[in-house]
């Protein structure tokens, strides 16, 4: 006998409030362990980026010919994460997209957080840290300036633009939900959220300026975040080395961005939402969605990978090809069948809308994509440098312990700030999801459908 | 002698408040302020008013970054002559890529700081009329009119639907959470 059908519930503005601003209540023991064991993780990074610092890049495992590794590929792979982020808040904003608005903020905070993370590792991989500046044009007094035709400097601005946009627009789709935090707050909380809302009051004066603010923001982001990771790819693409020189570079990054970038989504808001109670906000039907994204760029992952290999075999350069036998079946052939098991095959699970919501498969899933991006990204760039042109010149790279850590250390560091944000900031868009309130009321009407 | 006085009406949903701002243009008082939760193209519409120089201001930090990339690029390109592989020293191709970067970088920074110039804020002070509730779920018009006129605003935005209306400064509301220090 079927069971009786639950009531279909339809949340109000306030139950919307009420949900998002639960979250930000006094966290209890459980989350400040969490926090510290995250900045425990950081502090050990940071110990073992200070003693690179003091004895020098010889701590690495970058050796001739391998000279970038996994601090480069740590950057691309938190890079890539980013543009998740800008794609869900301005890209489907502007599509208005209506699953976007109770996850766009989560995307949002993470695409900040991930640039930070990514761009600490150009300072750590420069060994000389303090003269980051040099990448930038600036008044000197041997009128020495920075060469506008080499990727690394397009990278500069783009990494940096990307950083400053992405924090500005977070910023802005902040000010109405922190007031509507600030209504609520008491003692310092108060006074952090009055600041942070900048005497925001909801007028028409204010709204009319703020949704034209916001629309070009989101018109501004969007070639944005197509350029920052196109210019990402040029670091590699505009060398002549194997395996690095390819024109399709730039597509190929950028959804390979997007299909990382979303999985960490899923892999962040699946433990978020049972954690903090949020599921009455976050519902099966954003996770379908979310998935239906991942799925298809993992299809166009897999065949820029199919793509990648016809052209260097129909272009019959023999010093690539071996560059691509040796990815395939060289020391580091493993990885590369773990990135396509990871990327390519796993990721075709989701064909199945059972999978796509049902979220601990899913989030396992999320995982191994995360995973399996790592490992592309690795696989492309120090692969690659590894069986160069002269096998006289070829050697095998291993990462110390040094570069083991530092990358633990971002990891932790990506993750304990962005707990902090999700404590103490709305992690979830009120103002978005009021707006859309019809189509959250649907969508749990949908949920509840599915389950009965 | 009448003098001028506040009147403050909560609507429950959009559509009453639109309501209430048609009727209102409709008797022609048009010296109010609306407060909302969410952005809304139809109170929007309803108002009346001018579109955002947002626009303009964007258009203007994009021009200045694609101008100031220029001077970037070709300036110092010039000041340092690289000559490498037989390429021209003012390069267009790679000069584009910092233009574009800047006329974002730019344009969003414009964006930004005109929406602050436009919107007033920081706003220091609260409006008159301002509720609590104006952030969270209830839309809100202030009108300001003669003392005289005062008993017909009020009966035209009772007729629209306003839950409340009121001469008084605003009582805030009970909190839904209590978001105390840990």
């Amino acid at each position: 006998m079927a069971a009786a059908a639950p009531e279909i519930a339809a949340p109000t503005f306030s139950d919307v409030d009420r949900s998002v601003l639960r979250v930000m209540q006094a966290p209890g023991v459980l989350y400040w362990v969490w926090i510290a064991f995250c900045f425990t993780l950081v502090a050990i990074g940071a110990g073992f980026w200070t003693r690179q610092i003091y004895t020098g890049m010889g701590v690495t495992g970058l050796r001739q010919p391998v000279m970038w590794a996994v601090y480069i590929t740590n950057f691309v792979f938190w890079v890539g994460i980013a543009h998740s982020g800008t794609l869900i808040s301005a890209i489907l904003f502007l599509f208005r997209t209506r699953w976007r608005t109770a996850v766009y903020r989560a995307a949002e905070t993470m695409t900040l957080f991930a640039v930070l993370t990514a761009g600490l590792f150009p300072l750590i991989h420069l060994g000389r840290t303090w003269f980051f500046y040099w990448l930038l044009p600036y008044p000197n007094e041997r009128y020495l300036q920075p060469n506008f035709r080499s990727p690394l400097v397009w990278d500069a601005f783009a990494v940096s633009t990307y950083l400053t946009i992405s924090a500005l627009f977070l910023f802005m789709g902040l000010v109405p939900d922190v007031a509507s935090a600030r209504e609520q707050a008491h003692g310092w909380r108060r006074a952090f959220y009055a600041i942070l809302a900048l005497g925001w009051q909801g007028t028409d004066r204010q709204w009319r300026h703020y949704s034209m603010a916001y629309l070009l923001m989101a018109g501004l982001a969007t070639p944005l975040v197509i350029s920052v990771h196109s210019v990402v790819s040029w670091d590699f693409a505009m060398a002549q080395l194997p395996g690095w020189h390819s024109t399709i570079f730039a597509p190929y990054f950028v959804a390979g961005a997007i299909f990382s970038g979303v999985a960490m989504v899923i892999t962040l808001l699946v433990p978020m939402r049972k954690l903090w109670g949020l599921e009455d906000l976050l519902t099966p039907w954003h996770f379908d969605n979310l998935a239906k994204v991942v799925l298809l760029t993992s299809l166009v992952v897999t065949y820029s990978y199919a793509t990648e290999s016809f052209m260097v075999w129909y272009a019959g350069d023999p010093v690539e090809q071996m560059t691509f036998h040796m990815r395939y079946f060289g020391p580091w052939g493993w990885m590369f069948w773990m990135m396509v098991l990871c990327n390519c095959v796993i990721p075709l699970l989701l064909f199945s809308p059972r999978i796509r919501i049902n979220l601990a498969v899913l989030w396992i899933i999320s995982i191994f994509v995360n995973i399996g991006m790592w490992t592309e990204r690795f696989v492309i760039i120090a692969g690659s440098q590894s069986t160069n042109f002269e096998p006289s010149q070829w050697a095998f790279y291993r990462p110390s312990i040094t570069e083991i850590m530092i990358t633990a250390g971002s990891f932790a560091w990506f993750l304990g700030l962005f707990s902090l944000f999700a404590r103490f900031l709305p992690i979830i868009s009120m103002t978005e999801l009021k707006e859309g309130i019809t189509w959250l009321r649907q969508a749990l009407r949908k949920d509840y459908a599915k389950a009965a | 002698m009448s003098g001028t006085v506040e009147i403050i009406a909560t609507f429950a949903g959009e559509e009453q408040c639109v309501g209430g701002i048609e009727a209102l243009r409709a008797a022609r008082a048009e010296d109010f302020h609306v407060f909302a939760p969410i952005p809304s193209e139809h109170i929007e519409k309803a108002i009346g008013r001018r579109r955002s120089p947002v626009r303009a201001f964007v258009l203007i930090g994009g021009i200045l970054g694609v101008l100031t990339g220029l001077a970037i690029t070709i300036g110092t390109s010039r000041e340092w002559n690289m000559v490498a592989g037989g390429k021209p020293i003012i390069s267009w191709p790679p000069f584009i890529i910092i233009c574009f970067e800047l006329m974002i970088l730019f344009g969003g920074i414009a964006a930004v700081l005109s929406f602050l110039l436009s919107a007033q804020v920081p706003a220091f002070e609260s409006l008159p009329g301002y509720s609590s509730r104006f952030c969270g779920d209830r839309f809100g018009v202030a009108v300001r009119c003669e003392e005289t006129e005062a008993q017909k605003i009020e009966s035209i935005l009772g007729v629209a639907g306003a839950e409340e209306v009121r001469r008084a400064q605003a009582q805030p509301s009970a909190a839904i959470v209590d978001l105390r220090d840990g």
